[in-house]
């Protein structure tokens, strides 16, 4: 019987072959808009991160206790060399760079500006941020202890341009200040207020000397091999790094606002998903009404004949299954295609800034292959359910009044 | 000894409700069907008919009276009883022919047997043989849109014979007939009833099936004027 009400359904389906097309290219589409707003997402979440974490953060970073807090000079990372050495060793991180932090004035001849003084390791620095590759004008460090890097805002706020003297002045980790000439060999635009108008980088030794550190870090930037890492082995590295004195942090609580942003995000995504399968109830259960009452006579017939209540409403059921099968195909044809297009060529949205990132590059839609086959399984999930209704109705009509009405 | 009857109806009434106005559409009908009768049920539009056809199929329930079919009570069965009674007891010719539009001609009449869960190769037999007997063999793989009105009837029948009913009830089935395609197929139901001995209770104001039945009963207003009794 079961094959039987396959076939029945099935031919049901494409008898009423307009119905069945527009219903199905309606969800369908539906389906594909789901689609491509998840991966359009997902590229915006990954160059969220990507931003947040690959130009200046790390996936994840070590401080000594309480730095992140109070930003003390004098609390330096515990045992950095000790600390390095495990990192260097650990199979999950790509890179890492240590920096110096202090807070700092640049002086030029026209304005005195607060800034972050941030000493970079030139070696390992290419390997985890971007500042290398952020460099606008000029070039990046070579180990020269007067190279001094500033972000464009910051050079057109002090007037500033390459081969002009600055200079820094911070407080030193041993009580006294100090003061120190560099030459500005470096211009970097990182599409970052934090970074272009607040930021100066100098060489690791020249700010060791400054700030009387030898051989201290403030901190050290990770890189996982995989930036899901972050996420999926964030108590890990806690663990085996937020120890003896030193505190451990991913990114997402390092950046807490982009995390937020990148579940709002995953929200968003699941209310639209609610509004559109709530559409598509509504429209799967109208075209099946419509179904029923057209064939009411045929379900008259069937029960006529003994059918069971069950069989005619599993009937309409299979009917909701098919289409939504239907629709699934369509959806996700249109999906891959609109997806992969986009994937290729980027979606630009030109100087737009978002949560204090600049979306001044095209983001790039992406296919989750965690989450692709979701949309398309609740959408036939949906689709069959909203067969219940009327299924139910067409099981239970009467069916001498059923045959009369269709005369 | 004599064979029970197939249908026999007790001061059956079944009154309607049609917006709030109650109609009575049959008003106390005893009547009696003997096994292998070709008997009509005639009377003018509105007199009835259906409505008594559908309390005796067990399509729907009467407001008071009884019917018993082949010895048991169904007036008094539940609705999936009813459905079970029906498929294995009674066969049914629509008016409008009433065919599954999406199943073929085979489909179509195989249809009740595959719901008593006969196997696949039996029921084609069955149907085979049926549709050698209504001439239709040859159009087994049919859908029922290339069929004529007479043949799609005529499958009809064939649905309504082939699981062997003690009763087959034809609510009109010449209505939508011509009179030439119309007396055919009584001819054909006709001969069936003779060869098989099965039993037939039609509904019509059709001269063609009038001519060919055993016995006429009329209902007017809701009553049995005459014919109530079997042979």
């Amino acid at each position: 019987m079961l094959r039987r009400m396959i076939v029945i359904s099935w031919r049901a389906i494409l008898k009423n072959r307009r119905r069945t097309v527009i219903t199905s290219t309606a969800i369908g589409i539906g389906l594909a808009s789901l689609l491509f707003t998840d991966a359009l997402f997902a590229g915006l979440i990954n160059f969220m991160v990507n931003t947040a974490t690959e130009t200046w953060m790390g996936h994840a970073q070590i401080h000594g206790d309480g730095f992140r807090e109070t930003g003390r000079i004098a609390l330096t990372i515990n045992d950095p060399a000790g600390v390095m050495d495990k990192l260097e060793g650990d199979t999950l991180v790509r890179g890492f760079t240590g920096r110096l932090i202090a807070p700092a004035t640049l002086e030029s001849s026209m304005e005195l500006r607060p800034i972050t003084l941030t000493g970079v390791d030139h070696t390992t620095d290419p390997d985890v941020t971007s500042l290398s590759a952020s460099i606008a004008e000029g070039g990046y460090l070579t180990g020269d202890s007067t190279e001094l890097i500033i972000g464009e805002k910051l050079a057109e706020d002090m007037e500033l341009q390459l081969g002009d003297i600055a200079v820094l002045t911070a407080a030193a980790a041993d009580g006294g200040f100090s003061s120190s000439l560099f030459i500005v060999v470096g211009i970097c635009s990182f599409n970052s207020e934090k970074l272009d108008r607040y930021s100066a980088f100098v060489n690791m030794e020249a700010a060791e000397d400054m700030l009387a550190l030898d051989g201290e870090y403030h901190e050290i930037a990770v890189l996982f091999a995989d930036p899901q890492a972050a996420e999926d082995h964030g108590e890990r590295f806690r663990r085996v790094y937020g120890v003896e004195g030193n505190t451990a942090e991913i990114w997402p609580v390092l950046q807490p606002q982009i995390h937020s942003m990148v579940q709002m995000v995953d929200v968003s995504v699941t209310v639209m998903a609610a509004i559109l399968f709530g559409l598509v109830l509504f429209g799967i259960v109208n075209s099946l009404f419509m179904s029923v009452y057209e064939r009411m006579y045929e379900f008259g017939v069937m029960k006529a004949l003994g059918t069971r209540t069950a069989v005619i409403s599993g009937l309409i059921l299979l009917e909701a299954f098919w289409l939504g099968l239907t629709a699934i195909v369509i959806g996700s044809v249109i999906g891959w295609a609109v997806v992969s297009y986009f994937g290729a060529a980027g979606l630009s949205f030109g100087e737009m800034e978002f949560t204090g990132l600049a979306l001044n590059r095209p983001i790039y839609p992406v296919f989750e292959a965690g989450r692709i086959w979701i949309y398309p399984l609740i959408t036939l999930v949906f689709t069959t359910l909203a067969g219940v209704y009327p299924g139910v109705h067409a099981g239970r009509l009467n069916p001498s009044e059923a045959i009369r009405r269709s005369l | 000894m004599k064979e029970k009857p197939v249908i026999i109806t007790r001061d059956l009434k079944k009154t309607y409700h049609d917006g709030g106005v109650p109609v009575e559409a049959v008003r106390g009908i005893d009547f009696t069907l003997e096994r292998g009768e070709f008997t009509a049920i005639i009377g003018p539009s509105g007199s009835g008919k259906t409505t008594f056809l559908n309390l005796v199929a067990g399509l729907d329930s009467p407001s008071e009276g009884e019917v018993e079919l082949s010895g048991r009570l169904i007036s008094s069965m539940s609705g999936k009883e009813l459905a079970a009674w029906r498929r294995d007891h009674i066969g049914f010719v629509f008016q409008a022919y009433n065919l599954f539009p999406v199943l073929t001609v085979e489909e179509n009449v195989e249809y009740v047997m595959l719901l008593q869960g006969v196997g696949a190769r039996e029921r084609h037999e069955r149907v085979m043989r049926i549709l050698e007997e209504v001439e239709l063999a040859d159009m087994a793989d049919r859908l029922p849109s290339r069929l004529s009105g007479g043949q799609q009837q005529r499958v009809a029948v064939a649905r309504a014979m082939v699981s062997e009913p003690d009763l087959i009830i034809a609510d009109e089935p010449t209505a939508n007939l011509d009179s030439t395609t119309g007396g055919a197929l009584l001819d054909t139901m006709k001969r069936l009833n003779e060869e098989t001995g099965m039993t037939f209770l039609f509904s019509t104001h059709d001269e063609v099936v009038m001519e060919r039945a055993h016995r006429l009963a009329v209902i007017r207003d809701g009553r049995l004027d005459s014919g109530g009794q079997g042979k």
